[in-house]
């Protein structure tokens, strides 16, 4: 293990200089936890984020994370997690898929439990039937839940989302827990340049007692405490308690609106933004989208992309603002309910303006081709398509 | 001053939106916030001083960390809370000691609890107060249900980012900042012409009171025992 | 520091409620009590909503009056009727998911060990046979193959009471009760047996009828987890109102249970068995000086 030495996050993010490798989405994982000072770490397998938490074992073996084990399910992981975060402890586990919606339960009352800890999701196929390709409508059952999910494009974003997701979650007017989604084998299992600041560097510890919340360690009051009672309606509790608690919750996910632009410049990125047609997407689909822009570009055609950082919180005002005079919104995704396009069909005015694809699904992979077909179209380019018999 | 004030005292409703659905964010460091809207700290202290003067019934809501000795940094607050309390005329001290929901019923003149705190505010018309010393998340539950069920001015002395949720916040508040909202206090009090000897709050009513005219086996405490025979002893005579 | 979270900010003493400054400076905390003592010191439980005749709520008050350190200890409950009085006490008290209980404890007390590895922080799980052997299972074992060292506690009513009756894992073969119309069909499961199985290092079962037995069982339990591994009581905490027992038959109930298949039973390792002969033979000395 080499020796760290404790630096501010905003030097480890934004400051400090950076080398490039060429590692996995799984290496990048392991590479942000490396620089985070975390205290213990939870497993369970699944494909395709089992190589992550191996590669996180071997951090807790060389002395990097203190505490590592394996856990009997996701559901027990997650609550672990849950318990650990509670006693003051900073906390990584990841999952995938089934393993999410296993471990659901534990995962949606961490916002109300209000435990600051990172999350990652590598997504796959949700059974039945069931495969383990890529696919992520699991990302969909996450959006209710209060936590902050951050859909990262590529194993660039794998690490900085990450690294910031500790700063994030521990904020005192955010402490909930941020999720960093990202493809299962697309990005955790194929390589892509990261530039990476030194691994002899490491974020503060978690200060547990800076928080709007008491650990539970017998060491800060109150004593008698139950610091999440059970708030049934009754003759001691107010009508309102559990409303509150719930309005809470989501105050403090926009409270985190203002420590993503901090820490990852914004909630979304746009290329072109003078375009009259534009390409929104979100992880991988951004990725292809990127590559369509470019295309469209290369072609004389005025297309733009705004690649969607942050899911929840949702950028409805940047939306709205860079969305202002397009001709057309294209939303490409990789899952069958179109999540994503819902989201911004939502916020954007005039929603007949999006149109709600490509969209694949069960593993499939995103040809850039799908999508200039859709521009092609939303544009009146006519293109001719050879098919050889 | 705001021009539009989106927090202001209640009642505000059967079920308000946060002040964070409004728009309202936590104040940067050095800033506090009054209605709502960001504003600098020495403005927003004379408003709380204002209207802790004159409205009916003021009162301070110390938290457990305040009320618990905790750390050295505890008991300095608890110090400079007090010094507060002397200076505001005819304030009462209600502590909030844990947040836990109180069984059977609480006792809304001995204290405060985030889970019914309109219990404690409405009981004692309370129309202004402050709360110090509670962890965030509690205080915000707390200011939400204050604002959408009473008419209470509240104020929250935060240590850390800040309240949206309170008429007034201030943020990175410790000793050093209750002592100088104190002198804040003591010259509004000048200016609005109110004339106050510095006097310590009444105490708590729970508190058994001293007077030894009927006494019970609950205030002979480490002597109980004496009283309490022990199994097969037979007490003949007592004093 | 366990102690100084519980001490009253000088000045305040005039303005806390009558309960807390009684529990400061008639309560258990920083002293060393007997159960046999109890009414006699504030005790850490206040009012609670348990039924009358709730041989749990009994259970409860006799443990925490044994708790070696109240000011550093930890309870984990769960759903189920053990909460409610469990959440009026001056312990810290974590209410999670339904059956999460072990899993939770799992990530606490190893948090507690990274962050104070010189102190000993009592972790002790609270929960109904519902909790620990139904929904929970998985967990409970796992957390005992891991040998996570925090203590379990099964109070064990035979029956889902929290939730208005149904039959349980821990019910036994024929009763009729919600949920099995016509009787449960299969037997009580053998909780000893599997945490022994499991790896516990020290197991014990009881019906609680002798206050300081069940104190000895509970201050051995908590000890040995601090040192050797998970321990396990299983306690039988009758439901009156699910079984029809009237108020005034309970303890004969327990007592007639004891004779039957809650007979006291205490199982532990050697090592456990040294480590409570030298303490309690330390004890001794100290009495006697």
């Amino acid at each position: 293990m080499v020796e760290q030495k404790v630096v501010e996050p905003e030097y480890l993010l934004l400051e400090a200089p950076r080398e490039r490798k060429f590692i996995t989405g799984s290496q990048a994982f392991a590479e942000a936890i490396k620089r985070a000072n975390v205290d213990i770490a939870i497993a369970y397998p699944i494909t395709p984020q089992s190589e992550t938490m191996h590669l996180v074992g071997d951090l807790w073996a060389q002395g990097y994370v203190k505490d590592y084990y394996r856990a009997e399910e996701e559901y027990g992981a997650m609550s672990a997690i849950a318990g650990a975060v509670r006693g003051g402890a900073r906390a990584f586990s990841a999952t995938s898929g089934p393993g999410l919606l296993r471990g659901l339960e534990a995962i949606v009352s961490w916002p109300g439990h209000r435990i600051p800890a990172v999350l990652g999701v590598m997504t796959r196929v949700v059974n039945a039937p069931l495969s383990i390709q890529p696919d992520n409508v699991e990302i969909a059952y996450l959006l209710h839940s209060g936590l902050i999910v951050l859909h990262a494009e590529n194993q660039q974003d794998v690490f900085d989302f990450t690294l910031a997701g500790f700063p994030i979650s521990e904020k005192v007017d955010v402490y909930l827990p941020v999720v960093v989604a990202t493809e299962g084998f697309f990005v955790t299992h194929a390589k892509g340049y990261v530039n990476l600041p030194p691994e002899d560097m490491k974020l503060p510890p978690r200060d547990p007692y800076k928080a709007p919340v008491p650990p539970t360690d017998c060491e800060i009051p109150p004593a008698r405490i139950q610091r999440d009672a059970p708030v049934q309606k009754s003759n001691f509790m107010s009508y309102l308690i559990h409303a509150v608690w719930q309005q809470e919750v989501w105050s403090a996910n926009e409270r985190a609106r203002k420590w993503i632009k901090h820490y990852l410049g914004g909630l979304i990125e746009v290329v072109n933004p003078e375009a009259e047609v534009f390409i929104v997407a979100s992880g991988c689909a951004a990725a292809q989208g990127r590559e369509a822009q470019r295309y469209a570009e290369m072609e004389g055609l005025n297309v733009g992309l705004v690649k969607v950082k942050s899911i929840r919180p949702f950028p409805k005002q940047e939306l709205r603002e860079v969305l202002k005079k397009a001709k057309a919104i294209i939303v490409p995704e990789h899952n069958i309910v179109g999540w994503l396009c819902k989201e911004v069909k939502a916020v954007v005015p005039d929603g007949d303006r999006v149109v709600e694809g490509p969209r694949v699904y069960g593993g499939m992979t995103l040809p850039v081709e799908l999508i200039m077909d859709e521009i092609y179209r939303v544009l009146g380019v006519k293109k001719e398509k050879k098919t050889l018999v | 001053m705001a021009e539009k004030k989106l927090i202001t005292p209640g009642p505000a409703g059967y079920i308000p939106k946060p002040a964070a659905f409004l728009g309202v964010d936590t104040p940067p460091p050095g800033k506090a916030l009054l209605y709502g809207e960001m504003i600098d700290e020495e403005t927003a202290m004379r408003e709380a001083a204002k209207a802790m003067l004159t409205r009916r019934n003021p009162t301070i809501f110390p938290g457990p960390l305040v009320l618990w000795g905790w750390n050295s940094g505890a008991i300095e607050k608890a110090q400079a809370v007090l010094e507060l309390a002397k200076e505001i005329p005819n304030c009462r001290i209600i502590p909030m000691p844990d947040y836990r929901p109180k069984y059977p019923k609480i006792d809304p003149e001995a204290e405060i609890n985030p889970n019914h705190p309109n219990l404690t505010i409405l009981h004692n018309k309370i129309e202004a107060c402050i709360f110090v010393g509670v962890h965030c998340h509690y205080a915000n539950l707390s200011l939400r249900m204050i604002r959408a069920g009473t008419n209470c001015f509240t104020i929250a002395l935060c240590a850390e980012m800040g309240h949206e949720d309170a008429m007034v916040s201030l943020r990175d508040v410790h000793a050093g900042d209750i002592l100088r909202f104190r002198d804040v206090v003591v010259e509004v009090r000048r200016e609005l012409g109110i004339e106050w000897e510095p006097k310590l709050p009444p105490e708590n009513p729970s508190l058994p009171k001293e007077e030894w005219t009927s006494v019970s086996p609950l205030d002979f405490g480490e002597y109980a025992y004496l009283l309490m025979p022990r199994r097969g002893e037979i007490v003949e005579e007592t004093e | 520091m366990g102690l100084e979270y519980v001490k009253i900010s000088p000045g305040f003493e005039r303005y806390m409620p009558r309960d807390y400054v009684d529990l400061v400076k008639m309560g258990q905390f920083g002293k060393e009590v007997d159960v046999m003592q109890l009414g006699q010191f504030k005790e850490l439980v206040e009012d609670h909503p348990m039924c009358a005749g709730c041989y749990m709520a009994y259970f409860i008050r006799i443990f925490y009056a044994s708790l070696p350190n109240p000011e550093d200890t930890i309870i984990l409950g769960t759903a189920g009727c053990a909460r409610l009085a469990l959440s009026q006490a001056a312990v810290p008290f974590i209410y999670g998911n339904y059956g999460d209980t072990n899993a939770v404890a799992s990530g606490l007390k190893r948090a507690l060990t990274i962050r104070f590895p010189d102190k000993h922080k009592d972790v002790v799980v609270i929960a109904g046979d519902g909790g620990l052997m139904d929904i929970g299972f998985g967990m409970t074992m796992h957390s005992w193959f891991r040998r996570e060292k925090f203590t379990t506690i099964m109070v064990d009513n035979e029956v889902y009471g929290n939730t208005g009756g149904q039959e349980s894992g821990m019910s036994p073969k024929g009763i009729q009760l919600k949920m099995a119309p016509k009787g449960k069909q299969f037997d009580k499961i053998n909780a000893v047996e599997l945490a022994k199985t499991a790896g516990c290092v020290y197991v014990a079962k009881l019906s609680p009828t002798n206050p300081k037995r069940i104190s000895k069982v509970i201050r051995r339990a908590i000890l040995a987890a601090r040192h050797f591994g998970p321990t396990f009581i299983h306690a039988y905490t009758s439901c009156n109102i699910e079984y029809s027992i009237p108020t005034r038959e309970v303890l004969a109930d327990a007592r007639n249970r004891e004779k039957k298949d809650f007979k006291f039973y205490e199982w532990m390792t050697d090592e456990v068995r040294e480590f409570f002969e030298e303490m309690e033979k330390k004890q001794k000395e100290e009495v006697r000086s």
